[in-house]
């Protein structure tokens, strides 16, 4: 009787051992399978790509000449308006975010912050094609006819940086879509911010308060040194999205392959050209030169994410998770 | 300590028996800590046995290894024998199923699984043996009956076991633990985060229990160790101070550090 | 008297500073409600039950959108049930298997930056792995599309969440002999799923309306088609060409569709939510 149950109960337990082999061996290809999403899809635009690299070299990189007819393709256009817009978006959008996130954590009552908070992370939901039309539609006719005019006869004739706001009031253009990224990333930025800002233990802050510091003094002198780290964090994905962001940017740039000092001209991103042009693109070299921008995309946006990512866990780190 | 005293003096005395498990020169390593070290132990069969001790004794340790729980994390080594009626469990060849089939364990937080009542007790029994519904009704009645819990629950069976209080949460806990009719049942301080009333249920249900189980508790209640155990571990630094009949320990300790520790004079 | 100024001078840094974040959200709501009311307005006046019943016009005649919404419904349901398993399983592993390993970490960091990574990348990752080797656009190429953005995000909350399951229930299923393959699958998953279907629902949130992706991989019909070895029309990319046409028919329909993806996301997204704080069992 004895043995029998002994003989069960190890049945029983070899049977265990042998499904859980199974079941561990299954959740650990799908592990690998996420790294192989990842290294696959640097692999494939490489390879994709290589015709353009091979053929062009540098030049890829420098040249600002972007002709499908004479099989000439350099990506300096786009490249520069993926770096202009994003920097735009990022002038104007941590300041705001920065705001946002001090007005829901500090400054408003309450009662209102959740609500607002809410919203915010809502708002950060909705697809990129939807500020893309509203930027084509609604804000671009605006600023075309209210803004731009004044741009152009002010700021463009001030020494030195004038000539980067002169120009016809067209409404779309480089300037353009740099406001509409910013408006696109302030959501995001701000709520990776109130998140970041909300981890401050509340006794850090009370003591300064006790000292008699005001309000302002707490975050600049307790709160943002304490996240830093994390802030600039958050700020890198908003960067990261602000690069690679697509459709919303597509409406607005005007897909121009020339390069214009003026912010006001038309221009170009490596997400918006490829978006135009993929469908379309008839020979072999013009679909690898699309694949090697896609490329250079990706490696951009994975050392900045990477660089996010190493900023955030530093905070981590601190409180001990 | 005069307090003790008049605890311990209140309870039967009660003769040592065979030895269920006896632990034998055993050592503990997670990493580069040497957790337990060299301890050897005779854990008598349906007696209550309390390991107490200041924090980081090891107690708790020397607890997750009679049931062989520390093995789901990495880096942690056992050395030495712990014979369970003979059998050493640290073989490899002692499987854990039929381990833990016999040592039952509770923790210090009541952690009902996220279902039901009836769910909660039924589970386990469900992975050793097939039973029709009317046997397993049965079962999971004779559980909750021996865990002092069926009158308070009988009539919301099918309510998830979220909805209890932690004192009954912790009950459920035990309840689901004998119902696998284990020979150990391992408690790892399961008052500590309940209230006095529900603590006091508790350590009546205990001395109930102690006629069908072989019981070895941990806690850091003094109080509690020398209301409710047979024998007690004084555990000092991985290293088992002294060990004896409670009321021994607790009124005429051999070892000067057991007697600063039940009198409060460090820990 | 110094002192006072000293104050004074506080105190206005302070007003200021708390005025212009006060401000900052002002306009960051300013530009949000102008965004969500163009929508709702030109949605609803384009709003019509034709939108449902009929195809994708050509421009000047009238139509509907109602090949494209099934291309999208039925890409966007197979994305989330080839994300969503994959990713449980890949989280799990994360969670449970390789947690404070390098390899858990590797994976953890991989993740996260596929969570981010510009979907257009993904689109052409999907391009070179599907489309050219099949010989043709596809909407089975669009859902393996979508299904990679599915994937980390299901990967990451799957994740998460486990990680909020207390280390103690784990060992009391595994205390009770109870092997570990049925405890995660019995135990933590039913104490994590509150957490586990935000997640999907917020994935199927993201994909409803990514368009880039798409673009170059299910590309576009002006049919019904539901046979995924063809090109098949989606909301977004149909919002797309609409939008980009001269035409302003085919501008009313763009605007129509874009009104029915935001308030199914922020609807979807509001639900996602509750289940969240609804279903919140007090773990601890």
């Amino acid at each position: 009787m004895q043995e029998t149950l002994i003989a069960a109960a190890e049945r029983r337990a070899s049977r265990d051992a042998r499904h859980d082999r199974r079941f561990r061996w299954m959740l650990a290809g799908a592990g690998v399978f996420v790294l192989l999403a990842l290294g696959g899809a640097a692999l494939s635009m490489l390879w994709g790509g290589r015709e353009a690299f091979a053929t062009f070299g540098l030049d890829f990189v420098t040249s600002a000449t972007w002709d499908p007819i004479g099989q000439q393709f350099g990506a300096w256009v786009p490249i520069y308006g993926t770096l202009v817009t994003a920097a735009i978006a990022m002038l104007i959008a941590i300041p705001v975010s920065f705001g946002i996130a001090l007005f829901l954590t500090e400054v408003a009552p309450t009662w209102l912050r959740t609500p607002i908070g809410t919203a915010i992370e809502l708002l950060a939901g909705i697809p990129s094609i939807i500020y893309g039309m509203w930027g084509l539609f609604v804000f671009v006719p605006m600023l075309a006819e209210h803004v731009y005019p004044w741009v152009d006869a002010n700021l463009g004739q001030w020494p030195l940086i004038g000539s980067l706001f002169a120009g016809p009031p067209l409404g779309i253009g480089t300037l353009t879509a740099g406001l509409v990224l910013a408006i696109m990333v302030v959501p995001f930025i701000s709520s990776v911010m109130r998140d970041v800002f909300l981890t401050v233990p509340t006794r850090l802050k009370e003591s300064a308060y006790a000292l008699g510091s005001t309000r302002w003094e707490v975050v600049w002198d307790v709160v943002l040194p304490y996240t830093r780290s994390a802030v600039i964090g958050g700020i890198f994905l908003g960067l990261g999205r602000a690069l690679g962001e697509t459709m919303a940017v597509t409406f607005v740039l005007g897909n121009a392959h020339e390069l214009s000092t003026s912010l006001l001209m038309p221009g170009n991103s490596i997400a918006a050209t490829i978006a135009n042009e993929f469908a379309e693109a008839d020979t072999d070299l013009y679909r690898s030169s699309l694949i090697a921008l896609g490329f250079l995309l990706f490696v951009v946006t994975f050392i900045v994410l990477a660089l996010a990512k190493l900023m955030l866990r530093q905070l981590a780190k601190r409180e001990g998770r | 300590m005069t307090d003790l005293r008049t605890t311990v003096a209140a309870r039967d005395a009660t003769p040592a028996t065979t030895t269920k498990m006896a632990v034998r020169r055993l050592n503990f390593h997670y990493g580069d800590f040497h957790a337990i070290k060299d301890v050897s132990l005779d854990i008598p069969e349906k007696r209550v046995t309390a390991m107490i001790g200041p924090s980081g004794c090891g107690k708790s340790t020397l607890l997750r290894v009679f049931n062989r729980i520390y093995s789901i994390y990495p880096g942690m080594k056992a050395a030495g024998e712990v014979l369970l009626d003979g059998e050493n469990i640290l073989d490899a060849r002692y499987s854990v199923n039929r381990l833990r089939a016999k040592v039952g364990m509770v923790f210090q937080k009541p952690v009902p699984f996220p279902m039901s009542i009836h769910d909660n007790i039924a589970y386990g029994i469900k992975h050793y043996e097939r039973l029709n519904k009317a046997d397993m009704a049965d079962r999971v009645e004779q559980a909750l009956r021996q865990a002092a819990l069926w009158d308070e629950v009988k009539d919301k069976l099918k309510q998830n076991a979220n909805g209890l209080s932690g004192g009954q949460q912790q009950r459920l806990c035990i309840a689901r633990a004998i119902a696998l009719k284990p020979d150990v049942l391992l408690l790892d301080e399961p008052t500590s985060a309940l209230d006095p009333i529900a603590t006091g249920r508790i350590e009546q249900l205990i001395a109930e229990l102690r006629n069908d189980f072989t019981i070895v508790i941990v806690t850091h209640n003094m109080q509690q160790a020398a209301r409710c155990s047979d024998f007690t571990a004084f555990m000092y630094l991985g290293e088992l101070v002294e060990h004896g009949v409670t009321e021994q320990i607790f009124t005429q300790p051999k070892v000067q550090r057991t007697e600063d520790y039940i009198t409060g004079r460090f820990g | 008297m110094s002192a006072d100024l000293l104050f004074l001078k506080r105190r206005i840094i302070n007003a200021v500073a708390l005025l212009l974040s006060a401000a900052a959200a002002l306009l960051g709501l300013f530009f949000l409600a102008w965004i969500l009311w163009t929508t709702l307005s030109k949605g609803i006046a384009a709003f019509n039950v034709a939108l449902f019943t009929q195809m994708t016009p050509p421009p000047g005649e009238a139509g509907g959108l109602a090949n494209a919404l099934f291309g999208s419904v039925m890409m966007c349901l197979l994305a989330v049930l080839i994300g969503t398993p994959i990713g449980i399983a890949a989280g799990t592993f994360v969670a449970e298997y390789a947690n404070r390993h390098w390899v858990g970490a590797t994976i953890r960091f991989v993740n996260d930056i596929l969570l981010s990574a510009p979907s257009i990348v993904l689109g052409l990752f999907v391009y070179t792995l599907v489309v050219r080797p099949m010989g043709g656009f596809s909407g089975f190429a669009g859902v393996i599309a979508l299904a990679f953005i599915v994937l980390p995000v299901v990967v990451r909350t799957t994740d998460d969440m486990l990680k909020l399951v207390p280390a103690q229930m784990r060992e009391a299923a595994l205390s009770l002999g109870i092997p570990q393959w049925k405890v995660t699958l019995q135990i933590l998953y039913r104490a994590a799923a509150p957490g586990i279907v935000t997640g999907v629902l917020l994935a199927l949130a993201r994909i409803s309306g990514e368009t880039a992706p798409l673009l170059f991989t299910a590309l576009n019909n002006q049919y019904w088609s539901a046979d995924l070895s063809e090109p098949i029309a989606s909301a977004p990319v149909v919002i797309f060409q609409y939008a980009m046409s001269p035409f302003e028919d085919w501008h009313a329909l763009a605007w129509a569709g874009a009104f029915l993806i935001t308030v199914f996301v922020l609807v979807l997204s509001l639900f996602a939510r509750l289940v969240l704080l609804r279903k919140r069992v007090p773990n601890d």
